[in-house]
């Protein structure tokens, strides 16, 4: 007969995830678009007031655009960031005219394959995008961005594009047993490999759930527990953007956030009131108001 | 059959590229779009003509069937009646640059006569007046898509004799310049904007006047584009909008969240 293994319990408080990130440190940032985005994650760093971490994306919003705007990240390795359907991300804009912030420019498919690669343990992956265009010849802070070769085996020109081994990736899953497995609903946009390629990885979820749960439908897991350090329960974790099957946009939050965040006093304005303000997300939470939640919540059978 | 056209004044220049758009995908085609006007656009193909157009959007969705109105590309709106909800890896990588994408719609603030597009800076690289947001997978889809239709506003400072930075590849500097680079894709085939529809000479690969929007001017025309654009000696009308098309149209978009009604913008 087998012999269960006690489950071992990673869980630790949104509080104590943020404190191990120290200043400098290399961060994947999870999420896609509205799509589960660290929000929670992002706010505790603004009020750890953590500075010049380094951010890897593929496309973020709201997010990077507050750790942007609270000095805490200074650069960006990514391919894109807007408030998609409403406008440039605000903060982003006025930090890279101070010279606050820096961006190197990758595409979608370069950034998601150097998490690959990262995750792989091989030193770049080779890609057909980026050829003939600025995003090859152009760099900010990167001694060596992107290379073209020729393939050794047929010729033909390939663009080499340098793994990513940040210190930690950070993502924000639909639901989470205590010894890590993560299971994500909806789409996945680059957070399997890039869950994958941080040196410590800190799962952030809208729920616990039990393992029994996870291993009636092991094929449901996204991120297996042997990636994975910490786990933190965190409900409302992506507010005010979106997590599938969980709770839809706050679309008039998010666009007082951008017509606010267009002058510097509104932005700190903002983070006073909503961030720094405030003591951790549950007061957060309360501060937006049960009602408010309440009605974004995703009516069956759309996930949304 | 005899088809059933709108009068000027009836639509809508936004809802006229939405159909142009819709018009240019082909019935069992896989598509690749973004938000916006090329979203409506395949949701009014997929109305239409094209029923069994398989719409892929970059975070994961694939073979889409929304029914409402997504202001983000990973909007969880897209992912109702999906056939599949996976990632960037699968969409960008397989399925994109894996050679099974036939038509990719992108928009662009920049582009010059050879369809090469700029998405990421205004101004000087090094003191830039705007930092616009990137490529995203635009890059991506230009480089390897089977063809490509850029939708955009018709405007001397947008349509430009140099970009201030190649974001994603047209025709580069020229025929064979595409190959030469090693890329995958086919290059742009269309340009629709507020004005007229643009493809490109298969000679030169320069861009050249398609179709000249119902009410504009030739004149309008050249003003608004700040490089050399190939006029042919007969250059048709665009086809307007049937009665059912903007039927469909503005049942896809019942709160005009990205194309306003005609009482809000009027047609000149």
């Amino acid at each position: 007969m087998l012999v269960e293994a006690p489950v071992e319990d990673k869980r630790i408080t949104l509080k104590e995830a943020a404190k191990l990130i120290p200043d400098g440190a290399h961060l994947f940032w999870g999420g896609f678009g509205f799509q589960r985005p660290p929000m929670a994650f992002a706010h505790e760093l603004v009020r750890q007031k953590k500075r010049n971490l380094t951010i890897y994306t593929c496309g973020s919003e709201m997010d990077i655009d507050i750790l942007a705007g609270a000095y805490v990240a200074s650069r960006f390795e990514l391919a894109f960031f807007a408030i998609e359907g409403i406008g440039l991300a605000p903060n982003i804009q006025r930090r890279i005219r101070e010279g606050a912030v820096q961006i190197e420019d990758y595409t979608n498919l370069a950034m998601a394959l150097r998490f690959l690669g990262g995750a792989l343990g091989v030193p770049f992956m080779p890609l057909k995008s980026m050829l003939g265009t600025d995003l090859l010849t152009k760099k900010r802070f990167r001694e060596k961005k992107a290379e073209v070769i020729t393939c050794p085996f047929t010729g033909e020109k390939v663009v080499l594009v340098p793994s990513v081994r940040p210190d930690f990736s950070i993502v924000h899953v639909s639901r989470v047993d205590k010894e890590g497995n993560a299971q994500i609903d909806g789409i996945k946009g680059e957070d399997v490999e890039g869950a994958r390629a941080g040196k410590k990885v800190i799962v952030l979820a809208e729920e616990i759930v039990d393992t029994e749960f996870i291993r009636s439908q092991p094929d449901q897991t996204a991120i297996p527990n042997i990636y994975v350090d910490y786990v933190v329960e965190c409900p409302w974790g992506a507010y005010p953007m979106m997590v599938y099957n969980y709770y839809d946009y706050d679309l008039e939050h998010i666009r007082m956030y951008y017509q606010q965040c267009k002058t510097e006093e509104g932005w700190q304005k903002y983070c006073e009131e909503y961030i720094t303000g405030v003591e951790d997300h549950m007061e957060f939470l309360k501060k937006i108001g049960f009602e408010r939640l309440l009605k974004l919540r995703a009516k069956k059978p759309f996930p949304y | 059959m005899e088809k059933n056209y709108a009068k000027p004044g009836e639509y809508t220049t936004l809802e006229l590229m939405a159909v142009c758009g819709a018009r240019a995908i082909k019935n069992g085609e896989v598509v690749f779009v973004g938000t916006g006007l090329p979203m409506i656009a395949a949701m009014l193909a997929k109305r239409t003509h094209a029923p069994r157009a398989r719409i892929v959007y970059e975070a994961g969705f694939i073979d889409s069937n929304a029914i409402d109105i997504a202001l983000s590309i990973a909007d969880s709106r897209l992912g109702y009646r999906a056939s599949a909800a996976i990632g960037l890896i699968e969409t960008l990588g397989l399925l994109l640059q894996g050679g099974r994408v036939d038509v990719g719609f992108v928009g662009a603030a920049q582009i010059d006569e050879y369809g090469n597009i700029n998405t990421t800076y205004i101004g000087d690289f090094e003191h830039p007046t705007v930092r616009l947001p990137g490529s995203g997978g635009g890059n991506d889809i230009v480089s390897s898509a089977k063809r490509i239709v850029i939708i955009m506003t018709h405007e001397r400072r947008k349509m430009v004799k140099k970009l201030d930075y190649l974001t994603s590849p047209g025709f580069l500097t020229g025929p064979g310049a595409r190959e030469k680079a090693g890329l995958l894709g086919g290059g742009p085939s269309l340009v629709v904007t507020n004005l007229c529809q643009m493809d490109f000479d298969p000679e030169t690969k320069r861009i050249r006047l398609a179709t000249i929007h119902p009410g504009v001017t030739l004149q309008q025309i050249m003003e608004n584009t700040g490089f050399d654009l190939i006029i042919p000696e007969h250059v048709p009308a665009t086809e307007p909008p049937t009665y059912e098309e903007l039927a469909i149209l503005r049942a896809i978009d019942p709160y005009g969240i990205y194309i306003p009604r005609p009482a809000q913008t009027s047609s000149s």
